[in-house]
Protein backbone atom coordinates (compact mmCIF):
# COMPACT_ATOMS: atom_id res chain seq x y z
CA UNK A 1 0.00 0.00 0.00
CA UNK A 2 1.74 2.97 -1.48
CA UNK A 3 0.13 5.11 1.12
CA UNK A 4 1.12 3.86 4.31
CA UNK A 5 5.01 2.92 3.08
CA UNK A 6 5.47 6.39 2.18
CA UNK A 7 4.02 7.42 5.46
CA UNK A 8 6.34 5.36 7.35
CA UNK A 9 9.40 6.43 5.27
CA UNK A 10 8.52 10.31 6.12
CA UNK A 11 7.65 9.74 9.57
CA UNK A 12 10.09 7.65 10.72
CA UNK A 13 11.80 10.31 13.14
CA UNK A 14 8.39 10.74 14.57
CA UNK A 15 6.42 7.97 14.75
CA UNK A 16 7.35 5.32 17.65
CA UNK A 17 6.45 1.79 17.65
CA UNK A 18 3.70 0.42 15.77
CA UNK A 19 1.63 -2.54 15.19
CA UNK A 20 1.17 -3.38 11.43
CA UNK A 21 -1.61 -5.53 10.52
CA UNK A 22 -4.16 -6.26 8.05
CA UNK A 23 -5.72 -2.68 6.87
CA UNK A 24 -4.39 -1.24 10.33
CA UNK A 25 -1.40 0.57 11.96
CA UNK A 26 -1.48 1.48 15.28
CA UNK A 27 1.88 3.28 16.32
CA UNK A 28 2.74 5.81 19.21
CA UNK A 29 3.46 9.90 18.71
CA UNK A 30 5.00 12.04 21.47
CA UNK A 31 2.82 14.75 22.53
CA UNK A 32 5.06 17.46 20.51
CA UNK A 33 4.58 15.63 16.82
CA UNK A 34 1.11 14.65 16.88
CA UNK A 35 0.10 17.75 15.08
CA UNK A 36 2.47 17.48 12.58
CA UNK A 37 1.21 13.54 12.20
CA UNK A 38 -2.46 14.52 11.94
CA UNK A 39 -1.73 17.35 9.52
CA UNK A 40 -0.28 14.97 7.69
CA UNK A 41 -2.98 12.17 7.97
CA UNK A 42 -5.70 15.04 7.33
CA UNK A 43 -4.80 17.16 4.59
CA UNK A 44 -2.02 15.66 2.64
CA UNK A 45 -3.07 12.01 2.18
CA UNK A 46 -6.90 12.84 2.87
CA UNK A 47 -7.71 10.63 5.92
CA UNK A 48 -10.99 11.50 7.47
CA UNK A 49 -11.30 10.88 11.10
CA UNK A 50 -13.58 8.61 12.47
CA UNK A 51 -13.17 9.47 16.12
CA UNK A 52 -10.51 8.46 18.78
CA UNK A 53 -10.81 6.36 22.16
CA UNK A 54 -9.46 7.46 25.10
CA UNK A 55 -8.28 4.40 27.62
CA UNK A 56 -6.51 4.46 31.06
CA UNK A 57 -3.64 1.38 30.59
CA UNK A 58 -1.07 0.25 32.72
CA UNK A 59 1.62 3.47 31.32
CA UNK A 60 -1.03 6.19 31.80
CA UNK A 61 -3.89 8.05 29.84
CA UNK A 62 -3.74 6.88 25.90
CA UNK A 63 -5.82 8.74 23.63
CA UNK A 64 -6.16 6.83 20.68
CA UNK A 65 -6.84 8.54 17.20
CA UNK A 66 -8.89 6.66 14.01
CA UNK A 67 -7.64 8.13 10.83
CA UNK A 68 -9.71 6.02 7.82
CA UNK A 69 -8.59 6.51 4.58
CA UNK A 70 -10.95 5.70 2.55
CA UNK A 71 -9.73 5.34 -0.99
CA UNK A 72 -7.77 1.96 0.35
CA UNK A 73 -9.80 1.22 3.59
CA UNK A 74 -6.25 1.32 5.48
CA UNK A 75 -6.35 2.58 9.12
CA UNK A 76 -4.06 4.80 10.79
CA UNK A 77 -3.99 5.36 14.55
CA UNK A 78 -1.75 7.21 16.02
CA UNK A 79 -1.76 6.65 20.24
CA UNK A 80 0.12 9.26 22.21
CA UNK A 81 0.28 8.41 26.06
CA UNK A 82 0.37 10.45 28.85
CA UNK A 83 1.75 9.23 32.00
CA UNK A 84 1.19 12.06 34.42
CA UNK A 85 -2.33 10.14 35.42
CA UNK A 86 -3.20 13.52 37.64
CA UNK A 87 -2.26 16.37 34.90
CA UNK A 88 -2.60 14.02 31.87
CA UNK A 89 -2.39 16.85 28.77
CA UNK A 90 -1.81 16.93 25.20
CA UNK A 91 -1.97 18.80 22.16
CA UNK A 92 -5.53 19.30 20.77
CA UNK A 93 -5.80 18.52 16.90
CA UNK A 94 -9.23 20.51 16.62
CA UNK A 95 -7.64 23.33 14.81
CA UNK A 96 -6.57 21.03 12.03
CA UNK A 97 -9.73 18.52 11.99
CA UNK A 98 -12.86 20.27 12.69
CA UNK A 99 -14.40 16.43 13.66
CA UNK A 100 -12.44 16.75 16.37
CA UNK A 101 -13.58 18.96 18.67
CA UNK A 102 -16.43 17.25 19.88
CA UNK A 103 -14.90 13.67 20.73
CA UNK A 104 -11.73 16.30 22.37
CA UNK A 105 -14.32 17.79 24.57
CA UNK A 106 -15.94 14.20 25.12
CA UNK A 107 -12.63 13.17 26.25
CA UNK A 108 -11.71 15.71 28.44
CA UNK A 109 -14.81 15.53 30.42
CA UNK A 110 -14.62 11.84 31.33
CA UNK A 111 -10.76 11.47 31.67
CA UNK A 112 -9.95 14.85 32.80
CA UNK A 113 -7.26 15.14 30.01
CA UNK A 114 -6.51 18.95 29.05
CA UNK A 115 -5.91 19.42 25.21
CA UNK A 116 -4.08 22.34 24.57
CA UNK A 117 -5.01 24.62 22.20
CA UNK A 118 -9.00 23.53 21.54
CA UNK A 119 -11.02 26.24 20.29
CA UNK A 120 -13.61 25.86 22.75
CA UNK A 121 -12.81 23.38 26.04
CA UNK A 122 -15.54 23.58 27.73
CA UNK A 123 -17.84 20.91 28.51
CA UNK A 124 -19.73 18.81 25.65
CA UNK A 125 -22.45 16.53 27.95
CA UNK A 126 -22.27 18.03 31.38
CA UNK A 127 -22.69 21.56 30.25
CA UNK A 128 -26.59 22.46 31.64
CA UNK A 129 -26.02 19.69 34.05
CA UNK A 130 -27.02 20.95 38.03
CA UNK A 131 -23.87 21.98 39.86
CA UNK A 132 -23.72 20.56 43.21
CA UNK A 133 -23.95 17.14 44.97
CA UNK A 134 -21.51 15.13 43.22
CA UNK A 135 -21.00 16.67 39.95
CA UNK A 136 -19.22 20.16 40.89
CA UNK A 137 -15.91 20.14 43.07
CA UNK A 138 -14.38 18.65 44.35
CA UNK A 139 -15.75 15.34 42.67
CA UNK A 140 -13.30 14.34 39.03
CA UNK A 141 -15.41 13.52 36.26
CA UNK A 142 -12.87 10.85 35.14
CA UNK A 143 -14.78 7.62 33.38
CA UNK A 144 -18.01 8.19 32.19
CA UNK A 145 -18.88 6.38 28.89
CA UNK B 1 -28.94 44.15 14.19
CA UNK B 2 -31.76 42.85 15.72
CA UNK B 3 -30.82 39.51 17.29
CA UNK B 4 -32.92 36.88 18.72
CA UNK B 5 -32.16 33.64 19.93
CA UNK B 6 -34.46 30.38 19.23
CA UNK B 7 -34.16 27.61 21.59
CA UNK B 8 -35.33 24.15 20.40
CA UNK B 9 -35.53 21.60 23.04
CA UNK B 10 -34.66 19.96 24.75
CA UNK B 11 -37.69 18.23 24.68
CA UNK B 12 -39.30 19.92 21.64
CA UNK B 13 -43.03 18.31 21.07
CA UNK B 14 -42.09 17.80 17.54
CA UNK B 15 -38.35 16.01 17.31
CA UNK B 16 -38.56 12.35 18.86
CA UNK B 17 -35.69 12.94 21.17
CA UNK B 18 -34.06 14.81 23.21
CA UNK B 19 -31.45 17.53 21.88
CA UNK B 20 -31.39 20.93 21.84
CA UNK B 21 -30.19 23.64 19.23
CA UNK B 22 -30.34 27.46 19.83
CA UNK B 23 -30.66 29.24 17.03
CA UNK B 24 -29.51 33.15 16.73
CA UNK B 25 -31.96 34.34 14.15
CA UNK B 26 -31.65 37.88 12.23
CA UNK B 27 -34.97 38.35 11.04
CA UNK B 28 -36.21 35.24 9.33
CA UNK B 29 -32.69 34.32 8.54
CA UNK B 30 -30.70 31.78 11.39
CA UNK B 31 -27.74 33.26 11.59
CA UNK B 32 -25.85 30.65 14.29
CA UNK B 33 -26.41 27.79 15.54
CA UNK B 34 -25.66 26.24 19.05
CA UNK B 35 -25.89 22.61 19.70
CA UNK B 36 -26.27 20.60 23.05
CA UNK B 37 -26.19 17.04 23.56
CA UNK B 38 -26.07 15.18 26.63
CA UNK B 39 -29.66 15.33 27.85
CA UNK B 40 -30.12 11.34 27.37
CA UNK B 41 -27.51 9.44 30.00
CA UNK B 42 -26.52 5.90 28.35
CA UNK B 43 -23.60 3.77 29.11
CA UNK B 44 -23.10 1.22 26.56
CA UNK B 45 -19.07 1.32 26.66
CA UNK B 46 -18.75 0.35 30.23
CA UNK B 47 -21.39 -1.82 30.64
CA UNK B 48 -20.03 -3.52 27.73
CA UNK B 49 -16.71 -4.49 29.69
CA UNK B 50 -18.44 -5.78 31.73
CA UNK B 51 -20.27 -8.20 29.28
CA UNK B 52 -18.90 -10.98 27.58
CA UNK B 53 -17.83 -10.37 23.82
CA UNK B 54 -21.28 -12.31 23.12
CA UNK B 55 -23.50 -10.41 25.40
CA UNK B 56 -21.82 -7.15 23.97
CA UNK B 57 -23.34 -8.02 20.77
CA UNK B 58 -27.06 -8.29 22.65
CA UNK B 59 -26.10 -5.14 24.46
CA UNK B 60 -24.88 -2.71 21.05
CA UNK B 61 -28.12 -4.61 19.53
CA UNK B 62 -29.99 -2.02 21.98
CA UNK B 63 -28.19 1.33 21.06
CA UNK B 64 -30.85 2.07 18.98
CA UNK B 65 -33.62 0.80 17.64
CA UNK B 66 -33.40 1.64 13.78
CA UNK B 67 -29.84 0.96 13.67
CA UNK B 68 -30.45 -2.43 15.45
CA UNK B 69 -28.45 -4.57 13.34
CA UNK B 70 -25.65 -2.11 12.21
CA UNK B 71 -24.28 -2.05 16.05
CA UNK B 72 -23.82 -5.24 15.92
CA UNK B 73 -22.35 -5.92 12.68
CA UNK B 74 -19.78 -3.36 13.18
CA UNK B 75 -19.15 -4.71 17.34
CA UNK B 76 -18.39 -8.60 15.71
CA UNK B 77 -15.80 -6.61 13.21
CA UNK B 78 -14.17 -5.00 15.75
CA UNK B 79 -14.11 -8.57 17.82
CA UNK B 80 -13.29 -10.57 14.86
CA UNK B 81 -10.16 -7.68 13.57
CA UNK B 82 -8.70 -8.67 16.63
CA UNK B 83 -7.89 -12.52 16.02
CA UNK B 84 -8.39 -12.04 12.02
CA UNK B 85 -11.54 -14.42 12.58
CA UNK B 86 -12.80 -15.96 8.84
CA UNK B 87 -16.34 -16.10 8.38
CA UNK B 88 -18.30 -19.03 6.60
CA UNK B 89 -19.55 -17.23 2.46
CA UNK B 90 -23.23 -17.84 3.83
CA UNK B 91 -23.14 -15.90 6.86
CA UNK B 92 -21.74 -13.56 4.90
CA UNK B 93 -24.50 -12.90 2.43
CA UNK B 94 -26.77 -13.30 5.64
CA UNK B 95 -25.21 -10.32 7.23
CA UNK B 96 -25.75 -8.34 4.11
CA UNK B 97 -29.02 -9.16 3.31
CA UNK B 98 -30.25 -8.24 6.98
CA UNK B 99 -27.75 -4.83 6.79
CA UNK B 100 -29.44 -4.03 3.42
CA UNK B 101 -33.10 -4.43 4.70
CA UNK B 102 -32.20 -2.13 7.39
CA UNK B 103 -30.92 0.51 5.31
CA UNK B 104 -34.25 0.15 3.15
CA UNK B 105 -36.43 0.51 5.98
CA UNK B 106 -34.59 2.81 7.61
CA UNK B 107 -34.62 5.36 4.67
CA UNK B 108 -38.01 4.94 4.12
CA UNK B 109 -38.91 5.85 7.92
CA UNK B 110 -36.74 9.24 7.22
CA UNK B 111 -38.30 9.83 4.06
CA UNK B 112 -41.76 9.38 5.90
CA UNK B 113 -40.86 12.26 8.82
CA UNK B 114 -39.10 14.00 6.42
CA UNK B 115 -42.43 14.25 4.47
CA UNK B 116 -44.47 15.05 7.49
CA UNK B 117 -41.77 17.79 8.49
CA UNK B 118 -42.38 20.16 5.49
CA UNK B 119 -46.21 18.92 5.98
CA UNK B 120 -46.29 16.42 3.05
CA UNK B 121 -48.28 13.82 4.82
CA UNK B 122 -48.82 11.93 1.61
CA UNK B 123 -45.02 11.07 1.56
CA UNK B 124 -45.10 10.00 5.21
CA UNK B 125 -48.44 7.77 4.18
CA UNK B 126 -46.43 5.71 1.46
CA UNK B 127 -43.26 5.56 2.84
CA UNK B 128 -44.52 3.78 5.93
CA UNK B 129 -46.83 1.64 4.13
CA UNK B 130 -43.83 0.37 2.40
CA UNK B 131 -42.01 -0.03 4.96
CA UNK B 132 -44.27 -2.45 6.73
CA UNK B 133 -43.38 -5.79 4.26
CA UNK B 134 -39.41 -5.11 4.95
CA UNK B 135 -40.35 -5.51 8.62
CA UNK B 136 -42.29 -8.84 7.72
CA UNK B 137 -38.94 -9.93 6.05
CA UNK B 138 -37.57 -9.33 9.08
CA UNK B 139 -39.70 -11.41 10.71
CA UNK B 140 -39.47 -14.46 8.24
CA UNK B 141 -35.76 -14.47 8.55
CA UNK B 142 -35.55 -13.79 12.44
CA UNK B 143 -38.49 -14.14 13.82
CA UNK B 144 -38.38 -10.24 14.92
CA UNK B 145 -39.51 -7.02 13.22
CA UNK B 146 -36.68 -5.16 15.14
CA UNK B 147 -33.83 -6.14 17.07
CA UNK B 148 -33.13 -9.82 14.90
CA UNK B 149 -30.22 -11.19 17.22
CA UNK B 150 -28.51 -12.01 13.83
CA UNK B 151 -24.89 -11.31 14.86
CA UNK B 152 -22.13 -13.49 16.34
CA UNK B 153 -18.62 -13.52 16.31
CA UNK B 154 -17.65 -15.68 13.75
CA UNK B 155 -21.08 -16.00 11.92
CA UNK B 156 -24.44 -15.41 12.56
CA UNK B 157 -26.90 -16.96 14.83
CA UNK B 158 -29.63 -17.93 12.22
CA UNK B 159 -30.01 -19.71 9.03
CA UNK B 160 -32.41 -18.15 6.32
CA UNK B 161 -34.49 -21.18 5.04
CA UNK B 162 -33.94 -21.64 1.35
CA UNK B 163 -37.35 -22.79 0.92
CA UNK B 164 -38.57 -19.39 2.07
CA UNK B 165 -37.05 -17.82 0.12
CA UNK B 166 -39.39 -17.23 -3.00
CA UNK B 167 -41.67 -15.54 -0.65
CA UNK B 168 -39.15 -13.12 0.46
CA UNK B 169 -38.45 -12.62 -3.20
CA UNK B 170 -41.83 -12.11 -3.78
CA UNK B 171 -42.15 -9.57 -1.36
CA UNK B 172 -38.91 -7.95 -2.36
CA UNK B 173 -40.25 -7.50 -5.93
CA UNK B 174 -42.75 -5.25 -4.56
CA UNK B 175 -41.62 -3.51 -2.45
CA UNK B 176 -38.73 -2.47 -5.49
CA UNK B 177 -42.08 -1.98 -7.48
CA UNK B 178 -43.30 0.54 -5.32
CA UNK B 179 -39.69 2.01 -4.45
CA UNK B 180 -39.34 2.91 -8.01
CA UNK B 181 -42.85 4.94 -7.90
CA UNK B 182 -42.19 6.08 -4.93
CA UNK B 183 -38.73 7.82 -6.34
CA UNK B 184 -39.74 8.96 -9.67
CA UNK B 185 -42.70 10.52 -8.31
CA UNK B 186 -40.97 12.13 -5.46
CA UNK B 187 -37.62 13.45 -8.38
CA UNK B 188 -40.66 14.66 -10.71
CA UNK B 189 -43.04 16.45 -7.72
CA UNK B 190 -42.85 20.41 -8.14
CA UNK B 191 -43.07 21.00 -4.57
CA UNK B 192 -40.69 18.69 -3.18
CA UNK B 193 -38.45 19.95 -5.44
CA UNK B 194 -39.04 23.73 -5.05
CA UNK B 195 -39.49 23.30 -0.85
CA UNK B 196 -36.30 21.18 -0.65
CA UNK B 197 -33.89 22.52 -3.30
CA UNK B 198 -30.78 24.68 -2.24
CA UNK B 199 -32.01 24.54 0.97
CA UNK B 200 -29.61 23.47 4.02
CA UNK B 201 -26.77 23.28 1.64
CA UNK B 202 -23.08 21.37 3.05
CA UNK B 203 -20.70 21.87 0.73
CA UNK B 204 -18.02 19.57 0.22
CA UNK B 205 -15.26 21.42 2.17
CA UNK B 206 -17.73 21.67 5.29
CA UNK B 207 -18.42 17.96 4.88
CA UNK B 208 -14.65 17.15 4.65
CA UNK B 209 -13.68 19.20 7.72
CA UNK B 210 -16.29 18.14 9.95
CA UNK B 211 -15.31 14.62 8.99
CA UNK B 212 -19.00 14.07 8.04
CA UNK B 213 -20.03 10.33 6.70
CA UNK B 214 -23.18 8.22 5.20
CA UNK B 215 -25.52 10.41 2.99
CA UNK B 216 -24.71 13.35 4.89
CA UNK B 217 -20.91 13.20 3.07
CA UNK B 218 -22.34 11.55 -0.18
CA UNK B 219 -24.95 14.12 -0.72
CA UNK B 220 -21.79 16.77 -0.77
CA UNK B 221 -20.21 14.61 -3.34
CA UNK B 222 -17.85 13.09 -1.04
CA UNK B 223 -17.00 9.62 -1.67
CA UNK B 224 -17.39 7.61 1.58
CA UNK B 225 -19.00 4.40 1.92
CA UNK B 226 -17.32 1.50 3.82
CA UNK B 227 -19.01 -0.87 1.70
CA UNK B 228 -17.00 -0.05 -1.01
CA UNK B 229 -14.00 0.88 0.67
CA UNK B 230 -13.81 -1.68 3.05
CA UNK B 231 -16.14 -4.38 1.64
CA UNK B 232 -16.75 -7.02 4.63
CA UNK B 233 -19.38 -9.39 4.49
CA UNK B 234 -20.31 -10.12 1.44
CA UNK B 235 -20.34 -6.69 -0.39
CA UNK B 236 -17.50 -7.64 -2.06
CA UNK B 237 -19.39 -10.65 -4.32
CA UNK B 238 -21.94 -8.69 -4.78
CA UNK B 239 -22.81 -5.85 -7.65
CA UNK B 240 -24.01 -2.50 -6.65
CA UNK B 241 -23.37 1.63 -7.21
CA UNK B 242 -22.21 3.89 -4.88
CA UNK B 243 -24.57 6.76 -4.55
CA UNK B 244 -22.39 10.40 -4.75
CA UNK B 245 -24.33 13.50 -5.52
CA UNK B 246 -23.25 16.92 -5.69
CA UNK B 247 -25.40 19.86 -4.52
CA UNK B 248 -25.24 18.64 -0.59
CA UNK B 249 -29.07 20.24 -0.27
CA UNK B 250 -31.94 18.34 1.01
CA UNK B 251 -33.72 17.79 -1.75
CA UNK B 252 -29.77 15.74 -2.88
CA UNK B 253 -30.02 13.82 0.78
CA UNK B 254 -33.57 13.00 -0.44
CA UNK B 255 -32.83 11.35 -3.76
CA UNK B 256 -29.70 10.13 -2.60
CA UNK B 257 -31.35 7.88 -0.07
CA UNK B 258 -34.27 7.04 -2.86
CA UNK B 259 -31.49 5.82 -4.86
CA UNK B 260 -29.61 3.93 -1.94
CA UNK B 261 -32.50 1.79 -1.16
CA UNK B 262 -33.11 0.94 -4.52
CA UNK B 263 -29.36 0.05 -4.53
CA UNK B 264 -30.27 -2.03 -1.74
CA UNK B 265 -32.91 -3.60 -2.96
CA UNK B 266 -30.66 -4.79 -6.14
CA UNK B 267 -27.96 -6.34 -3.25
CA UNK B 268 -30.64 -8.11 -1.56
CA UNK B 269 -32.22 -9.72 -4.63
CA UNK B 270 -28.40 -10.93 -5.18
CA UNK B 271 -27.90 -12.60 -1.50
CA UNK B 272 -31.08 -14.34 -1.65
CA UNK B 273 -30.88 -15.52 -5.16
CA UNK B 274 -27.55 -17.17 -3.44
CA UNK B 275 -28.53 -18.14 -0.84
CA UNK B 276 -31.69 -20.43 -2.16
CA UNK B 277 -29.13 -22.35 -3.91
CA UNK B 278 -26.42 -23.26 -1.91
CA UNK B 279 -25.67 -24.63 1.68
CA UNK B 280 -23.08 -24.77 4.03
CA UNK B 281 -22.08 -23.68 7.81
CA UNK B 282 -23.20 -20.38 9.20
CA UNK B 283 -21.01 -20.15 12.11
CA UNK B 284 -16.89 -20.48 12.59
CA UNK B 285 -16.62 -21.95 16.17
CA UNK B 286 -14.33 -19.17 17.93
CA UNK B 287 -13.42 -20.81 21.30
CA UNK B 288 -11.50 -17.72 22.42
CA UNK B 289 -10.50 -14.26 21.62
CA UNK B 290 -6.35 -13.42 21.82
CA UNK B 291 -4.65 -10.40 23.17
CA UNK B 292 -5.00 -7.21 20.77
CA UNK B 293 -7.50 -4.48 18.98
CA UNK B 294 -9.43 -4.25 16.45
CA UNK B 295 -11.44 -2.28 14.63
CA UNK B 296 -15.02 -2.89 13.13
CA UNK B 297 -17.52 -0.44 11.33
CA UNK B 298 -20.31 -1.07 8.82
CA UNK B 299 -22.35 1.46 6.47
CA UNK B 300 -25.30 2.18 8.24
CA UNK B 301 -28.54 3.85 6.79
CA UNK B 302 -27.01 7.04 8.44
CA UNK B 303 -23.27 6.45 7.75
CA UNK B 304 -20.09 4.47 9.24
CA UNK B 305 -21.05 3.22 12.53
CA UNK B 306 -17.14 2.79 14.58
CA UNK B 307 -15.99 0.05 16.84
CA UNK B 308 -13.40 -0.27 18.92
CA UNK B 309 -12.34 -3.19 20.83
CA UNK B 310 -9.22 -3.62 23.09
CA UNK B 311 -8.56 -7.35 24.30
CA UNK B 312 -6.83 -8.64 27.12
CA UNK B 313 -7.06 -12.51 25.95
CA UNK B 314 -10.08 -12.86 28.37
CA UNK B 315 -13.53 -13.22 27.57
CA UNK B 316 -14.46 -9.31 28.04
CA UNK B 317 -13.18 -6.22 26.21
CA UNK B 318 -11.39 -4.23 28.19
CA UNK B 319 -11.96 -1.37 26.25
CA UNK B 320 -15.10 -0.82 23.89
CA UNK B 321 -15.10 2.52 22.17
CA UNK B 322 -18.94 3.52 20.25
CA UNK B 323 -19.23 5.93 17.40
CA UNK B 324 -22.53 6.25 15.88
CA UNK B 325 -22.70 8.15 12.22
CA UNK B 326 -25.07 11.01 14.51
CA UNK B 327 -21.32 11.98 16.16
CA UNK B 328 -20.16 13.51 13.49
CA UNK B 329 -23.07 14.34 11.20
CA UNK B 330 -24.63 16.14 13.68
CA UNK B 331 -21.79 19.13 13.98
CA UNK B 332 -22.45 19.83 10.20
CA UNK B 333 -25.68 22.27 11.16
CA UNK B 334 -22.78 24.52 11.92
CA UNK B 335 -22.44 24.77 8.29
CA UNK B 336 -25.44 24.23 6.37
CA UNK B 337 -27.73 25.81 8.86
CA UNK B 338 -26.84 29.36 8.64
CA UNK B 339 -27.88 31.44 6.39
CA UNK B 340 -31.41 30.09 5.98
CA UNK B 341 -34.29 30.79 7.11
CA UNK B 342 -36.28 29.97 10.06
CA UNK B 343 -39.03 27.80 8.32
CA UNK B 344 -36.48 25.77 6.39
CA UNK B 345 -34.31 25.38 9.67
CA UNK B 346 -36.31 22.21 10.87
CA UNK B 347 -36.17 19.86 7.43
CA UNK B 348 -32.82 21.09 7.82
CA UNK B 349 -32.14 19.39 11.31
CA UNK B 350 -33.83 16.87 9.65
CA UNK B 351 -31.75 15.98 7.06
CA UNK B 352 -28.94 13.81 8.70
CA UNK B 353 -31.39 11.69 9.90
CA UNK B 354 -29.72 12.30 13.27
CA UNK B 355 -30.27 10.00 16.13
CA UNK B 356 -29.86 10.81 19.39
CA UNK B 357 -29.80 7.95 21.47
CA UNK B 358 -26.97 6.71 19.00
CA UNK B 359 -25.04 9.82 20.19
CA UNK B 360 -25.68 10.37 23.59
CA UNK B 361 -23.03 9.45 25.92
CA UNK B 362 -23.24 8.58 29.76
CA UNK B 363 -22.56 9.56 32.81
CA UNK B 364 -20.28 7.77 35.95
CA UNK B 365 -18.73 9.93 38.48
CA UNK B 366 -15.34 8.87 40.43
CA UNK B 367 -14.70 9.96 43.65
CA UNK B 368 -11.02 9.48 44.57
CA UNK B 369 -11.35 9.31 47.97
CA UNK B 370 -14.23 6.65 47.68
CA UNK B 371 -14.87 3.52 46.39
CA UNK B 372 -15.35 4.28 42.34
CA UNK B 373 -18.64 2.82 42.29
CA UNK B 374 -20.47 4.17 44.92
CA UNK B 375 -21.25 7.56 43.57
CA UNK B 376 -23.52 7.21 40.59
CA UNK B 377 -26.17 9.14 39.66
CA UNK B 378 -28.81 6.64 40.89
CA UNK B 379 -27.39 6.61 44.05
CA UNK B 380 -27.25 10.89 44.30
CA UNK B 381 -30.78 10.89 43.15
CA UNK B 382 -31.60 8.51 46.13
CA UNK B 383 -29.57 10.44 48.79
CA UNK B 384 -31.08 13.56 47.75
CA UNK B 385 -34.39 11.96 48.15
CA UNK B 386 -33.21 10.83 51.56
CA UNK B 387 -31.73 13.92 52.62
CA UNK B 388 -35.04 15.85 51.46
CA UNK B 389 -37.17 13.36 53.42
CA UNK B 390 -35.32 13.52 57.05
CA UNK B 391 -35.48 17.46 56.23
CA UNK B 392 -39.73 17.06 55.84
CA UNK B 393 -40.55 14.49 58.64
CA UNK B 394 -37.56 14.60 60.62
CA UNK B 395 -34.54 11.69 61.35
CA UNK B 396 -36.17 8.30 61.78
Amino acid sequence: MPEKEEFLKLMKDKIGPAIDKKGRLYFEVSNEHILEVADYLFKKLGCRLSTATCMEMYRGIEVLYHFSHDATGQYFCPRVVMTDRENPQMNSISNIVTGAEWIEREMAEYWGVKFIGHPRPEPLLTKEHPKGEGLGQPFRIRRMS
Amino acid sequence: MNRNVIPVGPFHPLLEEAEYFTLTVDGETVVDIDLDIGWMHRGHELISERKTFTQSIYLVERICGICSTSHPIACVHAVEDVDNIEIPERAAYIRTLVGELERIHSHLLWLGLAGHFIGYDTVWMWAWKYREPVLQMFEIISGNRNHYGMMRVGGVAKDVDPARVPELLNILDMVDEKMHMIANAAKDDPVLKSRLKNVGILSKQAAIDYCAVGPTARASGVHTDVRKDEPNDAYGMVDFNEIVLENGDVYDKLVLRLLETLESTKICRQCLEKLSHSNGPILNNVKEIGVGEGIGRYEAPRGEVFHYIRSDGSNRPIRHKVRAPSYVNIPTFKASCKGIPVADALITLAAVDPCYCCTERALKIIDKNHDPFALDLLNLSRQKTEKIRRETYGAK
